[in-house]
């Protein structure tokens, strides 16, 4: 009876499980009122402070870092999206299907990672170069005005489409490593915005250079077309959350390998 | 064929498995027997790798499934817990698992089909009964027309019609030649499926056989006699299909006949009986015997009648 179509022995391969995880991220209602969210969110809130902004008092702001003051938003609606790709998993039970589908474990995890990158890249980047144009029509005589063209804007843009993206993968990992949604989601944003404010008040000169490789504060610094005196370089930021995010996926991996599913 | 050689599982100081070992044949049914806690899910998640044994180990064929190239059309398994993302639809959830191993979508609508799901497919299954969800979770276990079926507790929710599907569905799978493996905590529901049975009570193997022979070990339709003359009235006694074992001096268990018929035969030939008793344990209630010392929480049924 289940003869009637023949299914040939088919080899379980990468590019197979990347497949799958890609039909598993679109298939769910959630993906798509985050990603339009968080796409919205940058772009409402960049026009939105643009139009309003009356010329002064914020002079000391980077004009990247201003139009795209509504990616914090991103920061927060993307990890959710990394989280509930492998915590959700967990807290549905759909982790068993998909282990038991594919037995190796780590393919899923890269694959997982890859699709989540491949979404996030493009969907900032295209937003951030939308969001920037769009804002600078009001910004125009004021002391935020700049082009795509000046030096560094360009390069903040698909910076802080990098950096989100890399913060995506961090939060992929950290809900791999703790298989809880709550717990990741806490940790993730004690690592992104508590721990960083907290250390930073404390009074020495080594604990102020710290900070500056913590994921949102090397997020600033690659998204500004003038990164700060003080700052980390472009080069040196996007290093520091290409770490953040291998070291938690490596955890990931260390986890999914070693513990039951 | 699935193997298990010393199968052991602990957590922490707590052992759920212990050096369970046993092999489920090719073409039959064997069902997967113990109370609650017994470590039968357990087991199969160990057999499936997403439990890594403490000790020994379980093969499928010739390796271990996290071994196989091409594991759904290994082995094909039904878990207990749900194991589905409820936001998606059975359509896309069953796609995404045929994408691991390339199976065509037609495959998918097929097996949506075997199991009367095809109406309900593009619906979301947080809104699916116990029963739909269940014939989901079979659904994905035959999509990759698997050689080994593993089902923990399929009839868990079921309907009487679905039940019946079940067993069907089990009996059809066996004849194919596959290998079937089902978990129950009923031994009367599993007594209709399955020919061998492998019975276990805190993680240990209590008993590896087929159901005749424990149908006919368990005392259903066995008369006690109690006599001086018992050589006598086994002679009296023997006729094709009827058995007598003795149990001690002068006592008898008499299989194959009644306890009318024995007592004119005793009548008939002077034979004095002391005791004659037909055995009314069931099936149901031999399981129990079997596994009372092993059931995890057993309850005071002696102390509330008291």
């Amino acid at each position: 009876m289940t003869t009637a179509t023949t299914v040939r022995p088919h080899r379980v391969t990468p590019a197979r499980v990347l497949r799958s995880e890609w039909h598993k991220l679109w298939t769910i209602r959630s993906t798509w009122i985050n990603l339009v969210a968080t796409s919205a969110l940058t772009l409402g809130m960049g026009v939105g402070i643009s139009a309003a902004y009356d010329g002064t008092g914020e002079g000391g702001l980077d004009t990247v870092v201003f139009v795209l003051l509504g990616t914090q938003f991103a920061t927060i609606n993307l990890a959710v999206l990394g989280i509930l790709a492998t915590a959700g998993e967990y807290s549905t039970g759909q982790i068993r299907a998909t282990m038991t589908a594919v037995p190796r474990r780590l393919p899923v995890l890269w694959a997982k990672a890859a699709v989540l990158a491949a979404v996030a890249l493009p969907l900032c980047l295209w937003t951030n170069l939308l969001t920037f144009p769009l804002a600078q029509a009001f910004l125009t005589d004021t002391d935020q005005s700049a082009a795509l063209g000046d030096p560094g804007v360009l390069r903040g843009l698909a910076g802080n489409a990098a950096a989100l993206t890399l913060l995506t993968v961090m939060a992929l990992g950290l809900g791999a490593v703790t298989r809880s949604i709550p717990i990741a989601t806490g940790t993730y944003i004690g690592l992104v915005m508590i721990v960083p404010e907290v250390l930073s008040m404390l009074p020495y000169a080594v604990v102020d250079d710290a900070v500056g490789y913590f994921p949102a504060q090397a997020l600033e610094s690659l998204t500004a077309a003038r990164p700060a005196p003080d700052a980390l370089s472009p080069g040196a930021a996007l290093l520091a959350l290409a770490l953040w995010a291998a070291v938690s996926l490596a955890a990931a991996a260390t986890t999914l390998r070693r513990r039951d599913v | 064929m699935i193997t298990a050689q010393d199968l052991t599982k602990r957590y922490g100081d707590r052992t759920v498995v212990t050096d369970l070992s046993f092999t489920v044949r090719p073409g039959t049914v064997t069902g997967f027997l113990g109370p609650n806690g017994a470590g039968k899910s357990t087991t199969m998640r160990m057999i499936l790798g997403l439990d890594a044994p403490t000790r020994g180990h379980a093969t499928i064929g010739d390796r271990s499934y996290a071994a196989h190239p091409a594991p759904l059309t290994e082995v094909g398994a039904l878990l207990e817990a749900r194991s589905v993302h409820p936001g998606r639809t059975a359509f896309h959830h069953l796609r995404a698992l045929a994408h691991t191993h390339g199976i065509p979508k037609s495959r998918v609508e097929h097996v949506l089909g075997l199991t009367g799901l095809t109406e309900v497919a593009d619906r979301r299954v947080k809104g699916y009964s116990l029963g739909m969800g269940q014939r989901l979770g079979i659904a994905a276990a035959l999509l990759g027309d698997p050689a080994t079926v593993i089902l923990d507790e399929p009839v868990n929710g079921l309907d009487p019609e679905g039940v019946l599907w079940i067993r069907t569905l089990l009996k059809s799978l066996a004849a194919e030649g596959r290998t079937v493996l089902v978990s129950s905590h009923l031994m009367s529901e599993t007594a209709l499926t399955a020919d061998h049975l492998v019975i276990i009570g805190r993680g240990r193997l209590l008993a590896d056989t087929t159901v005749t022979d424990f149908v006919r070990r368990s005392g259903a339709g066995t008369v006690k006699v109690v006599t001086p003359q018992a050589a006598d009235l086994v002679r009296h006694l023997t006729a094709p299909g009827v058995t007598v074992t003795a149990e001690g001096p002068g006592h008898l268990t008499v299989h194959g006949t009644d306890a009318e018929h024995i007592g004119r035969t005793a009548a008939a030939h002077g034979i004095p009986l002391f005791e004659l008793t037909p055995s009314t344990a069931s099936l149901e209630e031999a399981f129990m015997d079997l596994t009372h010392d092993a059931v995890e929480y057993p309850a005071a049924l002696e102390g509330a009648a008291a």
